[in-house]
């Protein structure tokens, strides 16, 4: 029935015209209506929620088997129709109470599914965590709201129409609320708390679509058709989208826990999504239309991959989850062999969200680079010029280190001998799962490739922000005909290569191990040594540290035991929302537990004082 | 057409003659004859005519690597204008250098997961390192680039290298190059090609288990990018004289290998009187080239 739904969506998303609806609410409230509307941004959203939702309820039937005795299925199945149904909403909301409403509906049906596994503290713990940031950020955005309705008049988007000072107020809070649910620094923590604990096709929707609407919530408000423009919020969301990016990547690699890891490199992705979107402000703020599209269709572009890759990404981690009941990647090993289509998957998401070349992460980027060279090419000063130059070696240095998180986590994951018993006896998951992560590996490929038919509806959404035909031809690479030229060189050689194998076969032999009896599985690299040169480099940022014990009498050559230990400290958790939390924890105990005490006599009391406060306020 | 003909046939000779002249001077730094300026050719046609090894616990991941690594190097340098601009401007669009140097990415991680894929604690060890010396060079070689592109409005290496360019800028991003192309090449004093002393290598841990044809397309590779980088950076050289924009083509395809052999000479000679770095003071070399790059940004920002 999901499936259906999700099909049904991605049907009215790419044939269905622009359209507007409204349902006039039997009930006043602030004369607000339920109303939607469906525009080419709206659409381009709908289609990435649909082309997503497929291949995940496809693996979930699958998926959810092993789960089965500890979780409830009706609980996951409804949550994931809701969450489906309420992020379409979101993006076809009209005005402030409709968008609340499908924002809340979502917060509340993913919140729910990310607790349905809640057997164990921790996942209990995490789901709270993430309750709790959804009202903060839900906080934040009703501000936000009421403020541009004050000065507005109205709660119809298309109505507010504000520049400005004035604008800057409602602008920052409602990016703040949108920031907590994009997951952008420095409110990413929950991020890879959540995650860890969803199961794995929720965390898919989660990280692939859900943290998205926030994207685009962002591209309606203060771009297309930019309603709140305030001339600080472009390099707000810039240097937001910058921090993010290499943050995210630096935390990702550190991490042993393969869906902690995937879930830091949506904050990574956020950042470079974000980036677009600050490069898009920068050039309406500079009367440059081609900057400000380029900005945008890179942004939004990029959403649609992140979604891709991101979805497949976790979907992969579900099936080596389901086959091998583990995540710490340091017990995993050698699973090409066991689950040889998994692994395929993994590894071509991997290359797409390493922004590898014909995938589509390339693409994307690719149109950032090139938002950035325009940065540097038309800014107004020295500064400016500097800064998008910068900014390209900055993604440079973001696609760098993605290379080095996913060299990691495909070469201990997949690769070399299995660490575990577990991981020994895996097998491939049902064709159902694999063709899920088929479908989304070869649409990888698909949209690298089809960059200039995706165009056309990127130049529709960007039509406020100028004429359509600069963007199309800023799009200059013949990538299918290089990957056409790739894939004859290297049919060419493999050919060339099973011709001269034909005269000398292959002989297969163990591996070299300097002549001291066979390797083992403890003998391979580990994560954690691979990434031992990039963390002592970065170790500032994270206090790193490698302590090094060893025990016994002759201790220098032949020491009894070793024990090795890597330490390193997420700098925002413990010193700035750590001190935060407590604070507030004590806040709560000392006062407002004297405020609700349990006495029904002080009750009636508060009860009474804001009848009398709200007649007052009514009468002035 | 005839230029594209000529940019392939000078492949199939120029890159492994390179190889064999850096051999050959390093060999005449240490007062040895040296081996003939061929041997590399003789080197692959022998690798060619073996039968391989291949470790049990090796995947199609590690079949797959030397041959993509290998059809990777040849596209770009097909493309690169390495000895000069001479490919015409309609194929401009696909010397993107952000395409180029993300193709040779994806060359560099499909090489680091066959070396992690034989379970061989070294390949583990060469991949590490060679993700860390990439993720040192990458900003510098982007931002190099893109310092060089804003003189001529185009992220094209043809367009780049066909359109005169501020001195100082190119001056600042060919030694920001050179410096690049030691430790992505995985040259002296980076890594030493000729080291085989396991825990100090990068490149030879990461093919420690290639034998055969498959060492043989490993070798080419690495001969096609040495040819690729240290050609880019004579390109770059050149371009502090602004005059050689101006000249034939002919002229300056001579000329571009006579920068390309010199800038191979340079090597060899830096090889023959330099120590390797302890791996832990690689980054202070590399943050050398990251801030010639930084700084020939900020002359272009200034004057465009």
């Amino acid at each position: 029935m999901t499936g259906l739904g999700a099909l049904l969506l991605l049907l009215t998303a790419v044939l269905g015209g622009n359209a507007r609806f409204d349902l006039p609410l039997p009930w006043s409230l602030a004369d607000a209506r339920l109303s939607l509307l469906a525009d080419p941004l709206s659409r381009w959203f709908l289609a990435i929620i649909a082309l997503i939702g497929l291949p995940v309820v496809l693996f979930s039937s699958g998926y959810l088997h092993h789960l089965r005795s500890r979780v409830s299925l009706g609980l996951v199945w409804s949550g994931l129709a809701l969450l489906l149904a309420s992020m379409a909403g979101v993006v076809l909301a009209a005005n402030a109470l409709t968008f609340l409403v499908a924002w809340e509906l979502m917060a509340l049906s993913s919140y729910a599914l990310v607790a349905s596994d809640n057997h164990q503290r921790s996942i209990r713990q995490a789901a709270f965590t993430y309750l709790g940031a959804t009202r903060i950020g839900t906080t934040a955005l009703m501000a936000g709201f009421l403020w541009a309705h004050q000065l507005t008049g109205s709660w119809t988007f298309a109505d507010w129409h504000l520049q400005g000072p004035s604008a800057l107020g409602p602008g920052l809070l409602i990016l703040a609320g949108l920031a907590v649910k994009a997951g952008c620094w420095p409110f990413h923590l929950w991020l890879p708390i959540a995650h860890p604990a969803a199961p794995a096709p929720v965390s898919a929707i989660m990280s692939g679509v859900m943290i998205k609407t926030a994207i685009y919530a962002m591209a309606r408000f203060f771009i297309v058709g930019g309603h709140l423009s305030a001339p600080a919020l472009g390099p707000t969301i810039l240097i937001l989208g910058a921090i993010s990016a290499p943050w995210g990547v630096l935390f990702a690699l550190l991490q042993h826990d393969l869906k902690r890891l995937l879930a830091y490199h949506s904050v990574e992705n956020i950042g470079i999504i974000l980036m677009g979107l600050g490069v898009s402000l920068l050039g309406v703020q500079w009367h440059s239309p081609l900057l400000a599209q380029l900005g945008l269709a890179a942004a939004l572009f990029h959403t649609l991959n992140h979604a891709v890759f991101k979805s497949l990404l976790f979907l992969s981690t579900g099936a080596v989850d389901a086959q091998t009941h583990l995540r710490d990647i340091e017990r995993l090993g050698g699973l090409i062999k066991r689950m040889p289509w998994t692994a395929g998957a993994f590894i071509v998401g991997s290359a797409a969200i390493c922004a590898l070349p014909p995938l589509n992460g390339f693409a994307s980027e690719w149109l950032l680079y090139q938002g950035f060279f325009g940065l540097a090419a038309g800014g107004p000063d020295v500064a400016s010029r500097l800064g998008g130059l910068l900014l390209m070696g900055w993604l440079g240095l973001v696609g760098a280190l993605a290379i080095a998180c996913f060299a990691k986590a495909v070469g201990i994951v997949f690769l070399g001998l299995p660490r575990s018993t577990e991981a020994e006896q895996a097998h491939e998951v049902t064709p159902a799962m694999v063709a899920a992560q088929a479908f989304l590996g070869l649409l990888c490929l698909a949209l690298g490739l089809a960059v200039p038919t995706l165009l056309g509806p990127l130049g529709r959404i960007a039509a406020p922000l100028g004429p359509s035909g600069p963007l199309q031809a800023a799009w200059t690479l013949p990538v299918g005909l290089l990957a056409l030229v790739l894939v004859l060189t290297l049919s060419a050689l493999a050919g060339w290569m099973l011709l001269l194998a034909r005269r000398h076969p292959a002989r297969t032999f163990i591996t070299w191990e300097c002549g001291f009896g066979p390797l083992g599985p403890r003998t391979q690299y580990t994560a954690t040594s691979f990434a031992q040169p990039i963390s002592r480099l970065f170790g500032a940022i994270y206090n790193y540290a490698v302590e090094i014990s060893r025990a016994g009498r002759q201790r220098r050559h032949f020491p009894d035991s070793v024990a090795v230990e890597t330490v390193h400290e997420a700098y925002l958790e413990t010193r700035l929302y750590a001190p935060l939390l407590r604070a507030l924890r004590h806040a709560s105990g000392v006062f407002l537990m004297r405020l609700q005490a349990g006495s029904i006599h002080q009750y009636l009391i508060y009860m009474a004082l804001l009848l009398m406060l709200l007649l007052w306020v009514g009468c002035r | 057409m005839t230029a594209l003909l000529f940019q392939l046939l000078s492949l199939l000779v120029i890159p492994l003659l390179l190889v064999g002249v850096i051999r050959k001077f390093k060999a005449l730094m240490q007062n040895r004859v040296g081996a003939s300026l061929l041997q590399p050719f003789f080197d692959i046609a022998k690798l060619l005519r073996k039968s391989e090894t291949i470790s049990v616990s090796a995947s199609w991941v590690f079949r797959l690597a030397p041959v993509l690594g290998l059809a990777v190097a040849l596209v770009v340098a097909v493309l690169v204008p390495w000895a000069g601009p001479l490919l015409p401007l309609s194929l401009a669009p696909a010397t993107n250098f952000l395409l180029v140097l993300y193709l040779l990415s994806l060359g560099k991680f499909i090489a680091m997961l066959a070396a992690m894929d034989t379970g061989s604690a070294f390949g583990g060890l060469g991949a590490s390192r060679e993700a860390t010396i990439s993720m040192l060079v990458e900003p510098t070689l982007v931002v190099g680039f893109a310092a060089l592109g804003l003189g001529a409005h185009s992220t094209d290496l043809l367009t780049i290298y066909g359109a005169p360019a501020s001195g100082i800028v190119a001056g600042l991003v060919a030694a920001a190059f050179v410096l690049s192309a030691l430790a992505e090449l995985s040259r002296m004093p980076v890594d030493d090609p000729t080291t085989h002393l396991e825990l100090t290598m990068v490149h030879e841990a990461m093919i420690l288990e290639n034998s055969g044809r498959n060492l043989a397309l490993t070798e080419l590779a690495v001969a096609l990018r040495t040819c690729v980088f240290l050609g880019l950076a004579a390109q770059t050289a050149l371009q502090v004289w602004p005059a050689h924009a101006a000249l034939p083509l002919t002229t300056r395809y001579a000329l571009g290998l006579l920068a390309l052999f010199i800038v191979g000479v340079a090597v060899a000679i830096a090889e023959g009187i330099l120590v390797k770095l302890k791996w832990r003071k690689v980054p202070n070399l590399l943050a050398f080239a990251t801030v010639l790059s930084l700084l020939a940004a900020l002359m272009a920002a200034a004057q465009v």
